[in-house]
C-alpha cells in the first residue's frame, strides 16, 4: 500500500469522514495520485459507511 | 446534418453563452467554478491532465437549452415532441473519432481522466454526463443516463436504484448469473442526452429518438470489447460490464437534481474493460442540479402536453419551472371549455411524480411570475379550485415523503396538489378586463424627454 493510502486509512480510523474531508486533508496531493490511493483503500475491502454517509473503516485493513 | 458535442459548444459561444477559462484548473474545482459563471464553462487547461479539456453547465438555463435545441424557450416541449414523433434510425459506421485512442488491458485507468469532485458530501468523484447503452437478448438495445461514482482505476459505482429498462436488463442478467455488458458515452450532443433521459417504451430505440431530434441519423460505431454501439462522435467511451453482484455496493451520496444531497445507496459495480476517446478529448461534466433539471424539462413538459391532449384539453403553453426542479411542478395555460380547468389538473397530475399543477387561461403568460400570481389571486376560490389527491406515487429524494421511515425497499407516496387558476364558471370574462391607459397609442415618452 502506498504511503498516501496508509494515511487515508489512518484518517478514517481516527474518525468517520466524507470523501471531500479526506481530499481537504491532503490538498497538496496531485488529484490523480489521490485517486490512485483511494483506489488502493477501496481495494482493501475494509470501507463502510456511517448513518450520515461518511466513510469508516468497517473491517480490519492493511 | 447531425450536430455533435462540439457543435453545441460552438452554438453557445456564438451566442455569448460560453465562458472560456484559460488558466489551468484542478478537476476538484470544476464544479465550484462552473457554479460561479453565468455562462457555460470551458476549461482549456487542466492541472495534471495535459491532453484533456473539459466543459460543464452547457444547458444550465432554459435559454441555453433552447439554444442547443435551436428553438425558442417557449417551444422546447414541442420541439422535443416533434423529435419523438419522427424517429430516425441510427446508422452503423466503420469508425469514428471516439475511438482515435484506445486503452485496453493494463492501460485501463480511470484516474487518467479528469474526474471532477462536485459536492462536499459526494461519495467520490462522479461522471455525471453519461449516455449508457445496454442490450437484452429479448428486448434489444436500451440507452439511458446513470451517474457513475469513481471507486478504483477500473471500477465505478452506478446508480441503478430507480425503475428503468436497464435495471430490468440487469435484473434479468443477474437472474441468469451473468454480468450485463454496458458502454458509457460521455460528451455527446444535448439531443442524445435528452433521448437518454426520456423514458421511451422498451421497444423504442433512444438513438432513433436522438436522430428524430437531429433530423438526421446518429452515426454509431461498434465497441471494441462489448457487443454494443456508441455515438461515433462522442468524446469518451467506457466499455465494460455490471458485475452480477446485485445491489450490494455502496454508492453516493450525490448532489441530486432536487438540489439536495441524497443518501448512500446500494448498487451494482461497473468494471471497465476498455476506454476509448478522441485524440484531443473534452470531458463533459453535467453540472448539478441545474443541468440535470433542464434536461428533464422538455421531457416532462412534452408528457404534460400529451396528457392534456389525451384528456381532450387544448394546451396553449406549458412550463416545468426550475423551482420544482423541472420535474415536480407543471404550469399550463389552456383554451378552456367549462370544467376543463379541473380536467387539465387531473391530466397534469398523472404525469410521472408531478405533485403540483397549476392551470390558467390562455390570456395569462405563464412565463411571467407576476401574471401567474395575479391569476392565482383573482381566479381562485380555495374551496372550489384546489384539488388534493392523497396517496399517489412519490419519489424518495423528496424529503417531505419521509422515505427514511419506510425501511429498505419501501416505496413512498405523496399528496398531489392542483390549482385551477382559470376564470371560474359563471364569472363573465369581462370581469377580468385589464386596465388600459387613455391615449396609450397617441403619445410617445421619447417625444417628451
Amino acid at each position: 500500500m502506498s504511503p498516501l493510502a496508509e494515511r487515508l486509512v489512518a484518517d478514517l480510523r481516527a474518525r468517520p469522514r466524507h470523501f471531500a474531508e479526506l481530499v481537504e486533508a491532503h490538498t497538496g496531493v496531485a488529484w490523480r495520485d489521490f485517486l490512485r490511493a483511494w483506489g488502493e483503500v477501496r481495494g482493501l475491502e475494509a470501507l463502510g459507511r456511517d448513518e450520515q454517509g461518511r466513510y469508516v473503516i468497517a473491517a480490519p485493513a492493511g | 446534418m447531425k450536430q455533435g458535442f462540439r457543435d453545441a459548444l460552438r452554438v453557445l459561444e456564438d451566442a455569448g453563452e460560453l465562458r472560456r477559462i484559460k488558466k489551468a484548473v484542478d478537476p476538484r474545482h470544476f464544479s465550484a467554478l462552473a457554479a460561479q459563471a453565468k455562462e457555460a464553462t470551458f476549461f482549456e487547461a487542466i492541472e495534471g491532465y495535459p491532453s484533456w479539456r473539459a466543459a460543464g453547465a452547457l444547458v444550465s438555463t432554459r435559454k441555453r437549452l433552447a439554444l442547443a435545441m435551436g428553438c425558442s424557450e417557449a417551444d422546447i416541449a414541442r420541439r422535443f415532441e416533434d423529435g419523438i414523433r419522427r424517429p430516425v434510425d441510427a446508422r452503423l459506421v466503420s469508425d469514428g473519432p471516439c475511438q482515435e485512442v484506445v486503452w485496453q488491458g493494463d492501460a485501463v485507468d480511470l484516474t487518467a481522466i479528469p474526474l471532477p469532485l462536485m459536492h462536499v458530501k459526494d461519495g467520490g468523484p462522479y461522471i455525471s454526463a453519461t449516455m449508457v447503452v445496454s442490450k437484452d437478448p429479448e428486448y434489444g438495445r436500451n440507452v439511458g443516463s446513470y451517474r457513475l461514482m469513481y471507486r478504483t482505476p477500473r471500477e465505478t459505482g452506478i446508480d441503478l436504484v430507480s425503475s428503468s429498462d436497464m435495471r430490468r436488463y440487469y435484473q434479468r442478467a443477474l437472474d441468469a448469473g451473468r454480468p450485463l455488458e454496458i458502454a458509457v458515452a460521455v460528451g455527446v450532443h444535448p439531443y442524445e442526452m435528452l433521448a437518454a433521459s426520456y423514458k421511451a417504451p422498451i421497444d423504442v430505440d433512444e438513438y432513433a429518438i436522438a436522430g428524430g431530434l437531429h433530423g438526421a441519423p446518429v452515426d454509431l460505431v461498434r465497441c471494441r470489447t462489448v457487443d454494443l454501439e456508441v455515438p461515433a462522435d462522442a468524446e469518451l467511451v467506457l466499455e465494460g460490464e455490471l458485475l452480477p453482484i446485485g445491489w450490494t455496493a455502496d454508492e453516493g451520496p450525490f448532489g441530486e437534481f432536487s438540489h439536495i444531497t441524497g443518501d448512500v445507496k446500494w448498487n451494482p459495480i461497473f468494471r471497465v474493460k476498455c476506454i476509448t476517446h478522441r485524440r484531443d478529448p473534452i470531458f463533459y461534466m453535467l453540472q448539478m442540479p441545474w443541468e440535470n433539471d433542464w434536461l428533464a424539462a422538455p421531457v416532462i413538459e412534452a408528457a404534460g402536453l400529451q396528457a392534456l391532449r389525451i384528456a381532450s384539453v387544448e394546451p396553449v403553453a406549458i412550463r416545468a419551472p426550475v423551482g420544482g426542479c423541472c420535474y415536480w411542478t407543471l404550469i399550463a395555460s389552456i383554451r378552456k371549455r367549462p370544467g376543463e380547468g379541473k380536467n387539465a389538473l387531473l391530466a397534469l397530475l398523472s404525469v410521472a411524480e408531478v405533485k403540483l399543477a397549476i392551470v390558467t387561461d390562455d390570456d395569462i403568460n405563464i412565463y411571467d411570475p407576476d401574471e401567474l400570481d395575479w391569476a392565482m389571486t383573482f381566479r381562485i376560490q380555495a374551496d372550489h379550485d384546489v384539488l388534493i389527491i392523497p396517496g399517489a406515487r412519490g419519489k424518495h429524494i423528496d424529503p417531505s415523503v419521509r422515505a427514511w421511515s419506510l425501511g429498505k425497499g419501501g416505496l413512498p407516496t405523496t399528496a398531489k396538489l392542483g390549482i385551477d387558476a382559470t376564470i371560474p364558471e359563471g364569472v363573465p370574462r369581462e370581469q377580468y378586463e385589464r386596465l388600459r391607459y387613455f391615449a396609450k397609442d397617441a403619445v410617445r415618452l421619447e417625444d417628451y424627454l
